[in-house]
C-alpha cells in the first residue's frame, strides 16, 4: 500500500540547533495519528514541514509520491490537505454560512466568478448547510462568527477546514481551550464528521493522553527532534520507557 | 435584496434626477462632483471595507484618470466622453497593475506607506515635468462629446446640470451596479476572508496576494472612472488632485459614510459635500470644523453615517445568542 | 568645490532640521504605536510661535544676541501643548491602525485652522536678525554662524537623548515599554504617564525643529503637510521606530535633497520618494528598524 503523506528522513536544522533529525514516516489510508511529545520536540516544526509550511533542511516530504516542500497554505488546501490550529481562527465579520462557503469556493475553484451572488447558488449553500450540520451548526448559518461561542467558534474553525473535502486533515490540539466535559463531545464530531466528510487520513498533534488512547489508531512520539515511537495505542501504553518518558511528562495534565 | 430596499433606491434615484427642477443651479455643480466622488468612494471601499486594506494615495488615480481625459481632449483631440472613460479606466488599469504588484506584499502601515509613496510620486512628476504636465498650471479639459453628440455649443451650466448631470448619474447607476455584484460574489466573499483573517483565509485555498491586487486594480479603475467624471465640470486637470491630503479625504469620506456597508460610500460622498459646502459658506476655518467632525466620527461614530443603521442590525444578529 | 562644501553645508542643516522632526514621530511609533500625521503641524506651531516669542522678546528689550535661547525656549514652551492632544488622542488607542491614523489627520486639519486663526494665512519671518551671529568662513565658503549653531544643538539634542534612552532609569523603561508594552506594564510602569510624556517630548522635538529652522526661512501654513512627507521618508528609510535611523535617515534625505535642488531642480522630492519606495521594497523595515510582519 503507497503512503498517502510521507516524510523520508527530514531534517531541520536552524544554524546549529537541530529541530528534526531524521524522521521517517509514513502516513496511510484510513489512520487517525495522534502526534505526541513534550514541548520543544519538534512537533510543531515536523508538522509544519509535514504540510508545506517550512522546507526540510534535508529529506523529503510528498503527498501521494509528490514532493510538497515548502508548497505553502494555499496550494496545500488546493492539493487536498487541510489543517487547523490550536488558537481558534474565525472571519470575525463573516457569518457560520459564509465561513464555510468560503471553503467550498476554493475547492469547486469558483473564486474568479464575480458576477452571480453567492446567495443564489445553491451548490455552495447547500453544501455549506450539509457540513456545518455534521457540526451542529446548522441552525445557526446566519450568526456571525464574532458571536459564537467559544466551543462553536472552534467547530466552526474545523468544520471550515472540512468543506476544502480534503484527503487529509491536520488538526493542532484540536480540544485545547475547550473544557473536560466538552472534550469527548468534539472529539465524537470530529469522527463523525471525518467519515462524512470523506477524510481518508486524520493527523491530530493532541497533549491529552486520555484522548489519545481513545480515539487514535496510531501514536508518534517525537522527543529532541527524533522519532521515539510509533505504535499502535495498545503497544504504546503498555511499553514502560515511553510511559517514563512520555507520560512521565505529562504527570499533572488536567 | 429585499423589495423595500429596492423601492428606497429607486426612490432616491428618482429624487436625484428630479433635483434640476428642485434645487438652484449653484447646489446642482455640487451634485456633480457627489456623483464623481459616489464612484471613487465606491471603488476605494472595495479595497478598504472589504479586503482591509488601507490606502493612503488613492488619489494618484482619480489624478490619473482626469489627466488622461485632459491630455485625451485638450492634446489628442479625442472628444468621445466614452472612448475619455475607457483611456482613464485602461490607464488606471495598467498602472495599478505593477504598483498594486508591489504593494499587496505588505499590510497595513507598510501598505499604507508604500501607497502614499507612490502617490506622492506621482505628484511630483505631474509637478515637475512642465512639458508632459502643465506643471502646476494643469491642463485643459475640452468639453467631450457625450454618446456623440457635440454639445460644445452649450451653454455651460446648461450643459452641465443637464445632459452631463443624467450622464455621470447613468454611469454611477451602472458602476455601483457591477460593484454590487462583484462584493456579493464569491470573489467578494473571498475579499473580504481575506480582511478579516488573511492566515485563515490561505489555509482555505484563497490566494491572498493575488486577490488583493485585484480589489487594488479595481479600485483603481473605479477611481479613474470618476476622476474623468470629476474633472469635465472644472475644465481643468491640476496636480494638486493628487497630494496626499486628497488621499486623506477619501478615506474621510469612505468613513464618514460608513465602511461597513455597501452604500455607505455614496452616502458619504453626498453628505461630505454638501457638510463642506455649508461649512466653507459659514467660516473660512472649515478645515477646522472638518477636522473636529471627523474627530467626532473616529471616536464615537467609526461606523460612519450608515453605522447609525447597522447597529439595529448587529443587535438583531447578537440576539439570536441565548 | 565650493558648490559642493555648499551642497554638504545646506544638507546637514536641513537634516538636524529633520533629524527632530523625525525623531519625534520615532519616539511615539516606537513607544505608542501611532504614526503621527499631525507632526507637520507641531512643526509649524513651532515656527509660528518661535516668531512671536522671539518678535515679543526684542519688543520687550531683549538683545538680539539671545536668538538662540529665545528660539530654543519657544520650541520647548509650544511643546506643551502636547499634553494635551495625548489626552485625546488616548481616546483611540485600543483602535485599530487606521482609525488612530485619521484622528492624527484630524488633529492635522484642526491645529492648520487655529494656526490660521491665530497668525492669518500669509507667510511669516523673522527677517535678517539670524545675522546677527555673522557669517563662518569656512573652506572657500560662508556658512551663516547661525545655522552652525542650529547644527550644533541638534547634535547635543541627539546626544541628550542618546544619553536619556541609553543611561537613564526613564530612558530604560521607554525602551523596555517600546520592545513589549504589556510586559512592561505588568512590571508596573504606568503606562497612563508614559504615554503622556513621550507623546510630549516627541511634539517638542517637532516643535523645536520648526523653531529652529524658521530664522533662516519662513514660517507657511504649506509647512504643513509638506513636512510631513520628509519626515515620513526620513522614517521609512531610517527604519520606523529606530532613533539611530531618525539620524541617518535625516542625513541621507537632507544631502540628497540638497544636492537635487542644485543639480535637477525637477528630481527634488521625486528622488527621495523613489528612494523611500526602493527601501521599502528591499527593506521595509529600513536601515536600523526591526524586521516587517
Amino acid at each position: 500500500m503507497t503512503p498517502i503523506l510521507e516524510s523520508k528522513a527530514v531534517s531541520k536544522h536552524y544554524g546549529v540547533y537541530k529541530a528534526l533529525q531524521d524522521v521517517s514516516l509514513q502516513f496511510f489510508e484510513n489512520e487517525i495519528v495522534a502526534i505526541v511529545g513534550p514541548n520543544g520536540a519538534g512537533k510543531t516544526t515536523f508538522v509544519n514541514v509535514l504540510t508545506g509550511l517550512l522546507k526540510p533542511t534535508h529529506g523529503e516530504v510528498t503527498f501521494h509520491g509528490k514532493s510538497i516542500a515548502g508548497v505553502g497554505p494555499v496550494k496545500l488546501a488546493k492539493l487536498g490537505m487541510a489543517r487547523a490550529f490550536q488558537l481558534v481562527q474565525i472571519f470575525p465579520q463573516l457569518s457560520v454560512q459564509e465561513t464555510i462557503i468560503a471553503a467550498v469556493i476554493s475547492q469547486r475553484n469558483l473564486q474568479y466568478n464575480f458576477w452571480s451572488s453567492v446567495d443564489s447558488q445553491a451548490e455552495l449553500t447547500e453544501r455549506a448547510l450539509e457540513v456545518a450540520a455534521i457540526f451542529n451548526l446548522d441552525k445557526k448559518m446566519t450568526r456571525q462568527a464574532s458571536y459564537l461561542s467559544q466551543g462553536e467558534k472552534k467547530l466552526l474553525d474545523i468544520a471550515s477546514a472540512f468543506a476544502l473535502s480534503p484527503e487529509v486533515i491536520l488538526l493542532d490540539e484540536p480540544t485545547s481551550g475547550i473544557s473536560t466535559s466538552e472534550k469527548r463531545g468534539i472529539m465524537d464530531t470530529l469522527m463523525t464528521a471525518a467519515k462524512l466528510a470523506g477524510i481518508k487520513t486524520m493527523l491530530l498533534v493532541e497533549h491529552d493522553m486520555e484522548l489519545v488512547a481513545e480515539y487514535s489508531t496510531r501514536i508518534v512520539a517525537l522527543a529532541e527532534g527524533k522519532l521515539l515511537a510509533d505504535l499502535p495505542p495498545n503497544e504504546f501504553f503498555n511499553d514502560p520507557e515511553l510511559q517514563a518518558n512520555i507520560i512521565g511528562k505529562r504527570v499533572n495534565h488536567a | 435584496m429585499t423589495l423595500k430596499f429596492k423601492l428606497i433606491i429607486v426612490f432616491c434615484l428618482a429624487l436625484l434626477c428630479s433635483t434640476p427642477w428642485i434645487l438652484s443651479p449653484y447646489y446642482m455643480t455640487l451634485l456633480l462632483p457627489a456623483v464623481a466622488y459616489s464612484i471613487i468612494l465606491l471603488g476605494f471601499n472595495l479595497l478598504f471595507g472589504y479586503t482591509g486594506l488601507l490606502s493612503f494615495g488613492h488619489a494618484m488615480y482619480v489624478a490619473l484618470g482626469a489627466y488622461t481625459v485632459a491630455i485625451l481632449t485638450s492634446r489628442v483631440g479625442i472628444k468621445s466622453m466614452e472612448l475619455n472613460i475607457l483611456g482613464a479606466a485602461l490607464v488606471c488599469f495598467l498602472i495599478s497593475i505593477p504598483i498594486g504588484l508591489l504593494c499587496v506584499r505588505y499590510v497595513r502601515i507598510f501598505f499604507g506607506m508604500l501607497t502614499l509613496a507612490f502617490g506622492m510620486l506621482f505628484h511630483s512628476i505631474l509637478f515637475k515635468f512642465y512639458d508632459l504636465t502643465g506643471g502646476d498650471s494643469g491642463i485643459k479639459v475640452i468639453r467631450p462629446n457625450l454618446f456623440g453628440v457635440d454639445l460644445s455649443q452649450m451653454d455651460k451650466t446648461n450643459f452641465l446640470i443637464g445632459p452631463f448631470f443624467y450622464y455621470s448619474i447613468g454611469l454611477m447607476v451602472i458602476l455601483a451596479f457591477v460593484m454590487w455584484r462583484i462584493v456579493h460574489s464569491p470573489l467578494g466573499l473571498h475579499l473580504q476572508s481575506i480582511r478579516d483573517n488573511p492566515r485563515k483565509a490561505e489555509y482555505l485555498g484563497v490566494k491572498v496576494h493575488r486577490f488583493r491586487l485585484i480589489a487594488f486594480v479595481i479600485s483603481a479603475v473605479y477611481g479613474g472612472i470618476g476622476g474623468a467624471l470629476l474633472v469635465v465640470p472644472v475644465g481643468l486637470a491640476d496636480p494638486e488632485l493628487a497630494y496626499w491630503t486628497q488621499s486623506g479625504n477619501i478615506v474621510f469620506m469612505t468613513i464618514f459614510g460608513g465602511f461597513n456597508n455597501f452604500f455607505g460610500p455614496i452616502i458619504g460622498a453626498f453628505a461630505f459635500i454638501g457638510l463642506k459646502d455649508q461649512i466653507v459658506s459659514q467660516t473660512q476655518y472649515w478645515r477646522l470644523v472638518l477636522g473636529l467632525v471627523l474627530i467626532l466620527l473616529v471616536v464615537f461614530l467609526p461606523g460612519g453615517i450608515m453605522g447609525l443603521f447597522k447597529t439595529k442590525k448587529t443587535a438583531a444578529r447578537s440576539q439570536e445568542i441565548s | 568645490m565650493t558648490a559642493f562644501i555648499d551642497i554638504v553645508l545646506s544638507g546637514i542643516f536641513h537634516a538636524a532640521v529633520l533629524f527632530l522632526l523625525a525623531g519625534g514621530l520615532q519616539l511615539v511609533f516606537g513607544v505608542q504605536k501611532i504614526v503621527n500625521l499631525s507632526c507637520g503641524a507641531f512643526y509649524a506651531l513651532g515656527a509660528y510661535f518661535g516668531i512671536t516669542f522671539v518678535n515679543f522678546s526684542i519688543q520687550q528689550g531683549a538683545s538680539p544676541s539671545y536668538l538662540l535661547a529665545l528660539i530654543l525656549l519657544a520650541g520647548t514652551l509650544i511643546g506643551l501643548v502636547g499634553p494635551l492632544i495625548e489626552r485625546l488622542l488616548r481616546l483611540v488607542y485600543q483602535r485599530e491602525e487606521g482609525f488612530q491614523l485619521l484622528l492624527t489627520f484630524a488633529i492635522m486639519l484642526v491645529l492648520e485652522d487655529l494656526i490660521r486663526m491665530i497668525w492669518g494665512a500669509t507667510p511669516m519671518t523673522l527677517g535678517n536678525i539670524s545675522m546677527v551671529y555673522g557669517k563662518l568662513n569656512f573652506a572657500s565658503t560662508t556658512l551663516p554662524v547661525y545655522k552652525a549653531l542650529v547644527i550644533g544643538s541638534s547634535i547635543l539634542l541627539a546626544l541628550a537623548l542618546g544619553w536619556m534612552l541609553q543611561r537613564t532609569n526613564f530612558g530604560r523603561i521607554v525602551r523596555a515599554t517600546a520592545e513589549n508594552r504589556r510586559m512592561s506594564e505588568a512590571l508596573g510602569v504606568n503606562g497612563v504617564w508614559i504615554n503622556v510624556a513621550i507623546f510630549t517630548l516627541g511634539t517638542m522635538l517637532g516643535t523645536l525643529g520648526g523653531a529652529l529652522v524658521v530664522p533662516t526661512s519662513a514660517a507657511s501654513l504649506d509647512m504643513i503637510s509638506e513636512v510631513v512627507v520628509e519626515a515620513f521618508a526620513v522614517v521609512v528609510i531610517g527604519g520606523l521606530g529606530s532613533m539611530r535611523g531618525a539620524l541617518v535617515g535625516a542625513l541621507i534625505v537632507g544631502l540628497l535633497r540638497a544636492f537635487a535642488v542644485y543639480a535637477y531642480a525637477e528630481l527634488e522630492f521625486l528622488l527621495i520618494y523613489l528612494i523611500v519606495i526602493l527601501v521599502l521594497i528591499i527593506k521595509p523595515s529600513g536601515l536600523y528598524g526591526k524586521a516587517a510582519e
